[in-house]
This record gives structure tokens, sequence and C-alpha cells, in this order.
């Protein structure tokens, strides 16, 4: 599904991916972990189609699709979500508004009718209420006065609406507390842990992957893939700490 | 980051929709300004006597004005004898039905998707609102819609030559009462030439059964349009008027200077909303309309109330403050304004709320948004006089730049003579961040759309005071200034 | 054009300008001179006491400060100041104690250039205080190189008359202005200034407006950030009581290429009788779209919360009121960086709010 080929990135300069090399199938959850600095965030981005993060060698492809050729809202009706660390507060704009359009762009890309206001809300709402946020939070500005965990559950609730094939999940579980960190481990597991889907979590503890099970454990540092394992990979890493393991 | 700058000022680059021109014969008042000239106008609408010396006496204390030199406004001085003042559709004197319009203009306001067809909007969409219509082509009201139904409830809604005719004392008691003769150049101007507009009078506890609108449109080559609205809501009257503006896409400059006159007694309750699209020019600045309107609300009975909410994207140059003077006990003005300026477009806007009243209030919401090489000032004044106890004042002005080569200015005035007051004033600059821009497309929006969302969301406090038919208009407007070629 | 040759009140940074009150101030009668050994704080460092603009070398040590002649600028104001004038000029590296200078009018105008040169992380601090009466009119130029720091305190404690200042200064790459002012006196005043910020460049510039009676007090200033990454501050208050008018008005320019601009403004205003007059003017005018910029502005009374819950725990109206004032107006001169300048600066406020309240 997502093929990354000896990647190698850089933002103002500054190289970050070295030569990364990564393929997830469908089916698979992957965990990347690594230190800070590691360059973890900066895979997502790239993934993801942020402007400033230029690609300097290697490739990427999604579904036998240039990834990296593709502008970040082509990615996203391609059917790759980005789960941001620090979802960003859109004044003026209610989280209605913004997913109902975004999901009828992405509809619209592929040639799908747009789903009206009323069948949209019944949509929304059942997300909401998976994730145990209250609807009414649908209606307020896109993140705006949100709390750390209330913005990462509308992560979680705008996965759910969207319902990608492919998720990368930046750091989702800074900010959230234990009873949090279980709801939105179960709505990953729930929307995404499906034969034809695939998720790539980036974290850098292991405490999110009791809940979501990873197929493989990932160590990233210094821009590129030192070690991969099973699950256990990330309880040895949480032993022994990433200087042990990584180098 | 300037290339997502590039890209965001790529995005709002524009094309106007509105640019055609009705190819109609026009009767028009001989090139020039002079006192003929004011005396063929006057002639022209039948005009009585005392209107003839209004405004002869306006032309004359016109003489003897200066332009206004702006600072933030760069103007080519304007050659008054250069221009038509008054260009009438080449019709009957009076016109009996719509049936009688000549079918041009009437596929004119088809094409700018207004209804002014009664039938049409009688057959409309089941459950949609009324809105009566006053169309305003070059210098005459060429239709006046509902009139009947407005007069059963006994408003009266005419185009204000009509009035001057029907309903002389009225006009005559508040015609330059809220904007002396005097005020300023251009509403002096517009005394002695102004060829058309509105007059609205909502009498004592009459709530308008609908909204009232005037849609204006300068059409004619080299000819100023100076139309003059006066509302006037009695005791405990409630009135919507809506106000749209297009012309078709001219190289030259042409001049719109407008004077609005509102009156609020007791109680009364003005909302005035104005959606402003006149031609901008081109992206070099060549042509385009040069908007100088004086626009004023006289809030004199207690509790009236005048709320003015405006969404501007046109205009070669803007220069309009409508302003409220709130000189009634616990009058209440409100000022929501969006301005979009692009390319070389100049908007200098803002209020005045002048204070006279006990516990008066006043709100100020001012969202300017500049791109391409384009300057957005708002200016305005809060002044509050000695007498006027307990007075209260909000003001928040934000702006959003787009491009790197556009100005943003803030020149607020706060004049404060009563230690009971409270006035607050904020203001913040901004740019569209990349980190919105960036997530709105992680979730699939394509760039423009991205920009409109957020250029949406920005301008949302203003919108949402807008009526229903209006805000909807105003949103696509806002869009499809948006529109355009994403680089 | 007034009889002195100064724009009028239809120009837009003179609309609130107190032109008459200059007139008159230039008119007023010679006064006996005040002792000025009271203004001097007790600091190590070079002490200037001009009379009427002229230098009295006895009364002076003028440390590394020097007398020379003066260029003047061609603001209206500032360009009657040219001539013979004061001088600090540090070379790079240079620290010198505090430069204290006091001004004692005795009626009619004088005028007076300064100029404060600074060379690379140079540092200075310099104190202006203002006695006597009549039309005290000052121009000065400050140049600040690379790094180089600055604090200026200036207080206006004259008895009648007027004091105007222009101001006009350059803050280098990384360098450092602050300036505060206080208005405590009987005299009306105007400031002017002109503050142009370069690269990385700090300024910051405000203070307390006092004003009572007829007295009418103004500032005018304009921080114009030319290149990127400049941080100004701009923190005014107004105290007016009686029949007074004070003005702030404050500008904020950022040029086209001055990305990441931080500028900030804050202009608040207190009316102490219905008589009195506060304007406030908070402008920006941004040309870059990297930037920060924010103003706020407020005008009211004292919060009668504040106000009640005060007198419910004990304390005297009149007292509450004369602490809450002194609080509104401590955050302007708190800036100032020497203790002992700020504590004088304070109790001259004190003094004013005293006498008024």
């Amino acid at each position: 599904m997502l093929k990354i080929d000896n990647l190698h990135a850089e933002i103002d300069g500054k190289a970050i991916l070295k030569g990364l090399s990564l393929e997830v199938n469908p089916g698979e959850i992957h965990a990347i972990m690594g230190p800070n600095g590691a360059g973890k965030s900066t895979l997502g981005y790239v993934l993801g189609g942020r402007p400033g993060y230029e690609v300097t060698a290697g490739s990427v492809t999604f579904d036998g699709q240039d990834l990296l050729e593709m502008a970040a809202n082509e990615r996203a009706a391609a059917g790759l979500f980005l789960g941001f660390q620090y979802p960003v507060e859109i004044p003026g704009v209610s989280n209605v508004q913004f997913l109902r359009e975004a999901l009828n762009a992405q509809r619209a890309t592929r040639d799908e009718k747009p789903l009206s206001g009323g069948e949209f809300l019944k949509l929304a709402r059942a997300q909401a209420a998976a994730l145990e946020m209250d609807a009414e939070m649908l209606k307020r500005p896109v993140n705006v006065g949100f709390s750390g965990g209330e913005k990462k559950r509308n992560e979680m609730v705008q996965m759910g609406v969207i319902d990608p094939k492919f998720a990368i999940l930046d750091e989702t579980d800074s900010g959230l507390d234990i009873d949090a960190l279980r709801i939105v481990g179960d709505g990953i597991n729930r929307i995404m842990r499906k034969p034809d889907k695939a998720v790539l979590l980036i974290t850098h503890y292991q405490r999110l992957l009791d809940y979501v099970k990873p197929d493989f454990v990932h160590v990233l540092a210094d821009g590129r893939i030192t070690r991969t394992g099973g699950a256990e990979l990330a309880h040895e890493l949480e032993r022994e700490g990433y200087t042990q393991v990584a180098a | 980051m300037a290339t997502k700058n590039a890209e965001a000022h790529a995005a709002v680059a524009k094309k106007y929709e509105w640019g055609f021109a009705t190819d109609i014969e026009q009767d028009f008042a001989p090139k020039g300004l002079s006192e003929d000239t004011v005396r063929y106008i006057s002639a022209k609408k039948n005009e009585p006597e005392w209107m003839l010396d209004w405004r002869l006496k306006a032309f004359r204390l016109w003489q003897t004005m200066e332009a206004p030199d702006w600072a933030k406004l760069n103007i080519p001085s304007i050659d008054y004898q250069d221009a038509y003042y008054y260009a009438e559709p080449k019709a009957k004197a009076t016109i009996a039905s719509l049936d009688e319009l000549d079918p041009e203009i009437l596929r004119t306001y088809q094409k700018l998707g207004i209804p002014i067809e009664e039938q049409k909007v009688l057959a409309g969409v089941e459950g949609a609102r009324k809105v009566a219509v006053d169309a305003v082509f070059d210098s005459v009201s060429v239709a006046t819609t509902f009139r009947a139904e407005l007069e059963a409830a006994g408003v009266i809604f005419r185009s204000i030559s009509e009035a001057i005719r029907e309903y002389p004392d009225l006009v005559r008691k508040w015609l330059g009462k809220v904007v002396p003769q005097h005020d300023n150049y251009f509403a002096t101007l517009n005394c002695a030439v102004f060829s058309d507009g509105t007059f609205v009078y909502i009498p004592e506890g009459v709530r308008c059964p609908m909204e009232l609108s005037t849609y204006f449109r300068i059409n004619a080559e080299n000819t100023g349009q100076f139309e003059r609205t006066l509302i006037v809501a009695d005791k405990g009257a409630y009135v919507s008027y809506l106000e749209g503006c297009t012309a078709p896409m001219r190289d030259e400059n042409q001049l719109h200077a407008a004077v609005v006159e509102l009156v609020a007694l007791d109680d009364a309750e003005i909302k005035y909303s104005t959606v402003q699209n006149w031609y901008p020019g081109d992206e070099n600045g060549v042509g385009g309309i040069y908007n100088f309107v004086t626009k004023r609300a006289l809030c004199q009975g207690k509790r009236s109330k005048v709320s003015w909410t405006q969404v501007e994207t046109g205009s070669a140059v803007t220069w309009k403050y409508p302003s409220c003077v709130l000189n009634g006990e616990d009058s209440v003005g409100e000022f929501y304004s969006v301005a979009v300026t692009n390319n070389r477009q100049q908007a200098d806007t803002g209020t005045k709320m002048i204070h006279n009243g006990k516990g008066s209030r006043s709100t100020i919401v001012s969202k300017g948004i500049s791109a391409g090489r384009s300057d957005n000032t708002y200016r305005g004044l809060v002044k509050v006089a000695p007498g006027a106890e307990g007075v209260r004042n909000f003001t928040q002005c934000d702006s959003l730049l787009l491009s790197d080569q556009c100005g943003a200015h803030t020149v607020p005035y706060i004049e404060v003579r009563n230690p009971s007051a409270q006035i607050e004033h904020e203001a913040t600059t901004s740019k569209i961040s990349e980190d919105q821009l960036f997530y709105a497309m992680s979730r699939g929006l394509d760039q423009e759309a991205a920009v409109a969302l957020i250029v949406n969301g920005f301008a949302r406090e203003v919108l949402q005071q807008l009526p229903m038919e209006f805000a909807v208009e105003a949103q696509k407007l806002l869009g499809i200034s948006l529109e355009g070629s994403v680089g | 054009m007034s009889v002195l040759d100064l724009p009028s009140n239809r120009a837009e940074a003179w609309r609130w300008a107190d032109l008459g009150g200059l007139a008159a101030a230039a008119a007023l009668e010679p006064v006996a001179r005040a002792d000025a050994a009271p203004y001097f704080l007790d600091l190590p460092g070079a002490r200037l006491l001009f009379v009427d603009g002229v230098l009295d070398e006895g009364a002076s040590d003028l440390g590394s400060v020097t007398l020379a002649q003066l260029a003047a600028g061609d603001h209206p104001l500032g360009r009657r100041a040219g001539g013979l004038g004061w001088l600090l000029r540090l070379d790079g590296q240079a620290v010198t104690d505090p430069v204290q200078v006091v001004h004692v009018a005795t009626g009619r105008e004088n005028h007076l250039a300064a100029e404060i040169v600074l060379g690379e992380d140079a540092a200075a601090q310099v104190v202006e205080t203002y006695v006597g009466a009549g039309w005290s009119n000052r121009a000065t130029r400050v140049e600040l190189a690379r790094s180089a720091r600055l604090m200026r305190a200036v207080r206006f404690l004259q008895g009648a008359g007027f004091v105007s200042v222009r101001d006009e200064a350059a803050v280098g790459q990384g360098a450092s202005l602050v300036t505060t002012f206080l208005g405590a006196g009987h005299a009306g005043s105007r400031i002017d200034g002109q503050i142009v910020v370069g690269e990385g460049g700090y300024a910051e510039v405000g203070g307390a407006l006092l004003t009572a009676g007829e007295q009418k007090q103004e500032c005018a200033v304009r921080v114009r950030h030319a290149e990127p990454n400049g941080q100004s501050h701009q923190l005014w208050r107004a105290v007016a009581a009686d029949r007074s008018v004070a003005s702030l008005a404050a500008a904020v320019e950022v040029a086209r290429h001055a990305q990441k601009t931080d500028g900030e403004q804050s202009l608040r205003g207190l009316l102490l009788q219905r008589t009195a007059t506060v304007n406030l003017k908070p402008e920006l005018e941004i040309f870059a779209d990297d930037v920060k910029c924010a103003h706020g502005a407020t005008v009211g009374e004292l919060d009668a919360r504040a106000l009640f819950y005060m007198q419910s725990r004990g304390i005297p109206k009149p007292r509450a009121q004369a602490m809450l004032t002194r609080a509104f107006v401590a955050d302007s001169i708190e800036r100032i960086g020497n203790e002992a300048v700020r504590e004088a600066f304070a109790a001259d406020a004190d003094a004013w709010l005293e006498a008024v309240l």
C-alpha cells in the first residue's frame, strides 16, 4: 500500500531524513518510535505533503501512485489521513462546516455524490458519540479553545468521518490522560483495524501501543530506520531506552 | 513562505463577473457640471421649486470647497467637467408596469440575478422570503416592486424623485438633516446633482413586512452616479434594508458619490446592509469605480438602533464611513464591516460613533482583507460628549494580509469627555497561517477552497449579521473573489 | 499656520496639539529661577544644569558630555532648537554612569538641541527633568550602533508654560532603546517622536501623562520598523482631571520587508471628572505580511468592583481611589531600569495624585 524507498528530506537546507525505507501492506499497523529529533514528525509531514519539506532523494508510492507528486489535498482524496501532533485552530469556521467541505471535496475528486447536510450530521454525530465527544463541540470553531486532549479526540472524529485507507498518526497519544488514551485507542482500532486499511503510528512512548497493538515496530534514529521488530520491541525500548536499542 | 503567500495571492486574483455593459438608448445631460446641469436634472425630474433651490445652494457651496486630501488614498485629480451627471434610459416618462420596461434593462437585472419581476418572486421557491426591490439604472429608478403590499402596511417605498413629488413634506423634513449640505466635498456635490435613489418611510409601530432592497447599476460610460437614499423609521418601527451595486468593466474611472441618510426615532430600528461590488478596475489598476459615499444615521430617539453591515469587495477606490450620531438615550449603533482589496484597489473605510445620548452603546467590528498590491485602511472615530453618562463602546479591528505587497492600516481615534464611559479597542494584524492552509488541505480541500474557508471564518462575525439572502450572496462573493488562477 | 509657524490642528498629526498653549507659554513673563538642587538625584555621573537652555557651568559636571554645535532637523518644533547643545558620544563597549540633565526655565521661550550617539555595545542612562515656567523646546537625536543600549527617563515638572520635545532616534541592529516619560507638572506638553528600529532592534517608548486644571498634554510618537525581526512596545497611560486634556497618539509602522516584526501598543486613559478629556489614537500601518502587531486601547473610570472590595476591607474611598489610580499609572514607569530613578518618578507621580485626588 505504502512504499517508501531511500527517502531523503531536508528542511531549510538541513537534512532530516537520510535514506529511510519502509513498506506497509493492507491490514498492517506499524509503529515508528524514536528519540526526539530523530525525524519522526518530519516523516509524517513529508508523507502528508507539507510545504517547506524538500525531498532530495528517494521515492514514495501510495497504491502505486507517486505520492510526492501530489498536493496535500490530493493525497487526502487518495485516502491518506494525517493526524496532527498539534492540530491547528481555525477561528470562525465550525467543525461541521470544515469537515463537511473537506469530505465533499474528497468525494468530488472520487466522482462520488456530495453528502447532504442531514446525512453528514448523522455521520459526524455518530463518530463524535463513539469517541465520547460532546456533539455540541461539532458546532464550535475548529480546535479553537479545545484542550490538548479534546484536539486529539477531534482528530479521531475527523478520521472516523473521513474513513481513510491509510492513517499516519503523529504523537496522537500526547496530551491524553489514561481514559482518553483508551477511547482514542479504541477509536483507532474501530476505524482502521481492517484488512484493506493500514496505519503508521508515530510515537515516542509505547503506552498507546498497549491499546493499539502494532504488527511491526521500527526504531527511527538520525533519519533512518535502524531496527525493526514486533510489538515486543516497544517494550524493550521502554526498558532499555533509545540509545541502547537504536545504536 | 514566500511561495505560500504567492499562492494565496494568486488564489485571490479574481475575475469580475458582473462586467458586461448593456446596450440601450440613453438620454444624457450635457457633459460637464454647471448650474445648467443642475437645472437640467431638476427639470428632468419635474421637481418643485424648493428642491431646485436646495440643489443650487449646494452647487454654489460646492464651488467654494476643496477636494479632500486623504493621507492613505492615492487618487489622480478628477476632472468634474469631463463626465455626464445624468443618464436616463430612453423610455416612457413613467412606467406603468414592468412590461413596459426596456427588455434590455430587464435582461441586465436578470443577468445580475436580481428579482425585479414580482411574478417570478411570487412563483418562486416555496417559503422563500419576499424582498421588495428598487432598481436604479444609472441615474434613474427603473422599477420598484411590491408597492401595493407595502402600501397596505403603510410603508412608503419609492424612488426619491417620486417621493419628492408625492411626499414633499416628509422628504423636506428630513432631507439634509443627517448629512448637512456642507458636510463634505462629495456629499455637497451629491446634493447638487443627485439623480435618483430611494426613499423609505416606516410609520409608527410598523414592522416592515419584507426586506427592502435597492440594486444600483452604473451602465453608461463617463457617467457619475449620485444616488440619494433617505430612510425614516418612526417610533417603534423596524426595517431591514439591503443595497447591492455592480458596474460594467470600463477603462475610465467612474465616480459614485452617494449620500445615505437614516433617521431612527424612539424605539425604532434600522438594519442597513450593503454588498458593494462595483467594478474594481483591472489587475494594473486601470478603470474601476471611485466610491465616495457619505452614510450616516441619526439615532434621534430613545432606545433607537441602527446597524450598518457592509461587505466591500469592489471599487478601485472606496472612501466610506457609515456612521451613527447617537443622540437618543440608550440608543445603539453598530458597524460590521468586511473589506476585501486586491490588485491595486484602495479602501479607506470605517465608522464614526458619536455618543451624545446617555447610556448609548456602540459596537464596531471591522475585518480587512488585503491582497495583491492593495491598501486597506480602517479609519474610525469614537467620540463621547461630556453629558453622555454610561456610554459603552467595543471596537475590534482585524486585518488579514494575503500578500507581501499589500498594506493594512488601522487608524482609530478615540475622544472621550465623560469619565463614566467604557471604551475598549482591540486590533490585530496577521496573515493566513501556513499551518491552517496545510491542515485544511490535508483534509482534502484544494488551495482555493482552503483560502476561501479560512477567509470566511475570519469574516464570520460580520457575515452572520447579514440577512440570510444576503449572507449567502456575500459568502459566494467572497468565494468568487478568491476564485481564479491558483499558481 | 499659527503665529509660531506650526501646522494647524487640521493636520492629522497635530489634531490634538495645544497650539494656543504653546503660544501663551512663549509669552510668559519672566519668573525667579527655581533651585535645581532638589531635582538632581543621588547618583554618580555627570550633572548638567541648563537655565533657559544655557549651561550653568558652575553648577554642572560634564563628565563625558561635551557641548557642540548641533544641526537642526526640519521638524516644525525640532528645527528651532539647532545651535549649541549637549552631546553624549560613547565609543564601542563604553559604559557610563547616569547622565542627569535639569532644565530650569524662567519665562518666555528657550530651545536646546541634544545628541546621544552610542557606539557598538556601548550603554548609557540619561535622566532629564524640566522645572520652572515658560516654553521649553528640545530636539534630541539618538543614534544607537549595533547592540548599544540606552535608557532614558524624562519628567516634566514645570509649574507653568509648555514643554515640547522632539525625539528622533535610530536604533541599530540588535540595539535597545527604552524611553519613559512622566508628565506630572502643571505645564502643557507635547512629546513628538520618531523612532526607527533596525534589524532585531528593540524599542520601548511610553509613560504617563497626568493632567489637571486647564492643562493639555499629549504624545505623538511613531515607531517605524525598517528592518526584520524588530520588537517595539508602546505603553502609555493618561489620567485627566478637571478640565484638562490628555491625548495619546502612538503609531507603529512596519516597512515592506520588515518581516517578523513584533509591535505592541497599549494605550489607556482614566478620566477623573466629567469635564476632562482623554483622546487616544493607536495606529497601525503595516506593509509586511509576516508580523505580529496588536494594540489595545481603553478609556474608563476606576473599576467600581475593586473600589468596593477595598472599601469593604476598611480602606476609605479616597485612599482606595488613590491606590487604584497609582496602580494604573505604575506599570508605565515600571520600565525604568535604575531603581533610584524609578523611585523618584514614582514619588513625583504620587505627589501629583495626592494633590489632585
